[in-house]
């Protein structure tokens, strides 16, 4: 029996961010675990786009976002003192929020990008840049830790969802076909 | 801040309906409860796949095996949601793998009955899926963020599921008379262990108060299994199938249809690992597991390649 110490199957955790078409914002979907970037794309199809619509799929691995809710924020300021080493050179972040208690699938959306030299520089600016009247939670992304689904692999991934509409509830009739059965059956 | 005004502000938070998130504070018996729900509703899903598993290469035409291979990769898909809603709370998924394979975890119960012809497939998607959806949109209201996202995106995806079971169950219904005892029969076998997934009577269930308070579910097991009843009846009725409960009636005063007596020794004794399938499944899961070991292997070894520049 596989033990916890085999690490048998807890590989890294991939964050993955759906595009639905081209122009929308990238939104955060869920995540996988997979041993590198390119699998964790493929699992992330799989878990996630076994239904339209996507034309694009991001995964970052978890441990390179700076993830931070209201609530952390207001508890402990500390992360505003953490130094710039003084060789850290710019470098762009990807900035994500979640700004409502609305009931969804989906988690945090990419509002933006900025360059900062740390995560919590980029934090700090943000809060600035991407001001909201509710924001609930902020995730910091280093724009070169991102992997991106190839262009010209859409019609092979992502498309093939589109046909299947046996996965769509629509594809179904059984409201007007009991609706049918109860009209004509004598009670 | 002291403990009891961070759990008088969670509290408040919740009253709002604001969304606890990782990272948020929360109370240790918030975050047990939430463990032991969504790692049995993850397990759930995962050993969910094996009853109807088991017929894919038996469909009785291609539509019928795509909708179903369907099916199961979405139950597959819907484990994964709900394992890694559960470690965003310190679980690892490791660990609640081993536990299941290892016969420490618990799962519904319903997955432990035998599915002994097609129209078993009909009837589960139906009646068991419709069980589940009932209690997963429930859930979608969730205090806890990453188990309500996982829930909405579960419900969007299991309203096909019952209703590709429906659709059988109308085609078996308007059949042959062979036919329709094939779907009478599934019926017979699957209608009390449907009931009991809801859980025990509100009289019985000891978590429910405080999983209600915290906003962790929002209605109780018996209001889902009254609900799920009075839908239920009308319809099968209409397709003129008997609802195996020679007790069953109707109160005009209430307008609910009263269930007679669930027979909650043989929950029990199914919870406990006696029910028909409850070994069958395990060997399964265990068997799958051996069985994808040299692939997680390859994949690993690929990616320790990939780490070291070897892969060109």
């Amino acid at each position: 029996m596989s033990g916890n110490s085999t690490r048998d199957t807890q590989w890294p955790r991939f964050e993955l961010f759906q595009q639905e078409q081209p122009g929308k914002p990238h939104v955060n979907v869920g995540s996988v675990h997979a041993p590198d970037g390119e699998m964790a794309l493929l699992n992330g199809r799989d878990v996630f786009v076994r239904r339209p619509e996507c034309h694009n799929l991001w995964a970052v691995p978890a441990r390179q976002i700076l993830a931070r809710t209201a609530m952390e924020l207001a508890a402990d300021d500390g992360w505003l003192d953490v130094p710039v080493p003084p060789d850290a050179a710019p470098q762009l972040y990807r900035i994500f929020q979640k700004t409502t208690q609305r009931r969804s699938m989906n988690y945090v959306t990419h509002v933006g990008d900025l360059e900062a030299r740390t995560a919590e520089e980029a934090l700090k600016l943000a809060q600035r840049r991407f001001a909201a009247a509710d924001v609930f939670v902020w995730w910091i992304v280093p724009a070169a830790a991102i992997l991106v689904s190839d262009e010209d692999q859409v019609e092979s991934l992502f498309r093939p969802a589109r046909d299947k509409t046996y996965r769509q509830p629509q594809a179904y009739r059984t409201l007007s076909q009991m609706q049918e059965i109860k009209r004509t059956t004598p009670t | 801040m002291s403990e009891a005004a961070q759990l008088q502000q969670f509290e408040e938070r919740i009253a709002r309906g604001e969304k606890i998130e990782p990272g948020d504070w929360m109370p240790e018996k918030y975050r047990q409860q939430l463990i032991r729900m969504i790692s049995q509703h993850a397990h759930s899903e995962i050993v969910g796949m094996l009853p109807e598993g088991a017929w894919i290469t038996r469909a009785p035409n291609l539509r019928r095996k795509m909708v179903l291979l369907a099916k199961v990769q979405d139950e597959a898909g819907h484990g994964q949601y709900l394992y890694h809603a559960a470690e965003t709370l310190g679980i690892s998924r490791e660990e609640m793998i081993d536990a299941l394979l290892e016969g420490r975890a618990k799962y519904a119960s319903v997955f432990n009955y035998p599915t002994l012809n097609w129209a078993d497939n009909a009837i589960i998607g139906w009646l068991v899926d419709g069980a589940a959806i009932k209690n997963q949109t429930m859930l979608a209201r969730c205090s806890y963020g990453p188990y309500s996202r996982a829930m909405v995106r579960i419900c969007a995806e299991e309203s096909f599921h019952m209703k590709q079971g429906k659709e059988m169950v109308i085609q078996y219904a308007q059949g042959t008379p062979l036919q329709r005892q094939m779907v009478q029969d599934a019926l017979n076998r699957w209608w009390w262990p449907t009931l009991m997934m809801f859980g025990l009577p509100d009289s019985e269930s000891y978590n429910s108060p405080q999983l209600i308070r915290w906003g962790i579910k929002t209605r109780t097991n018996d209001e889902l299994r009254q609900e799920f009843v009075n839908e239920l009846v009308p319809e099968l009725s209409a397709l003129d199938l008997a609802v195996p409960d020679p007790e069953l009636r109707y109160d005009e005063e209430s307008g609910n249809w009263i269930y007679g007596p669930i027979d909650w020794d043989e929950f029990w004794q199914v919870v406990k690992g006696n029910g028909p399938c409850n070994e069958e499944r395990l060997r399964a899961r265990r068997q799958a597991h051996e069985d994808g070991r040299w692939v997680r292997e390859a994949m690993l070894a690929y990616a320790e390649k990939q780490e070291a520049g070897l892969v060109v």
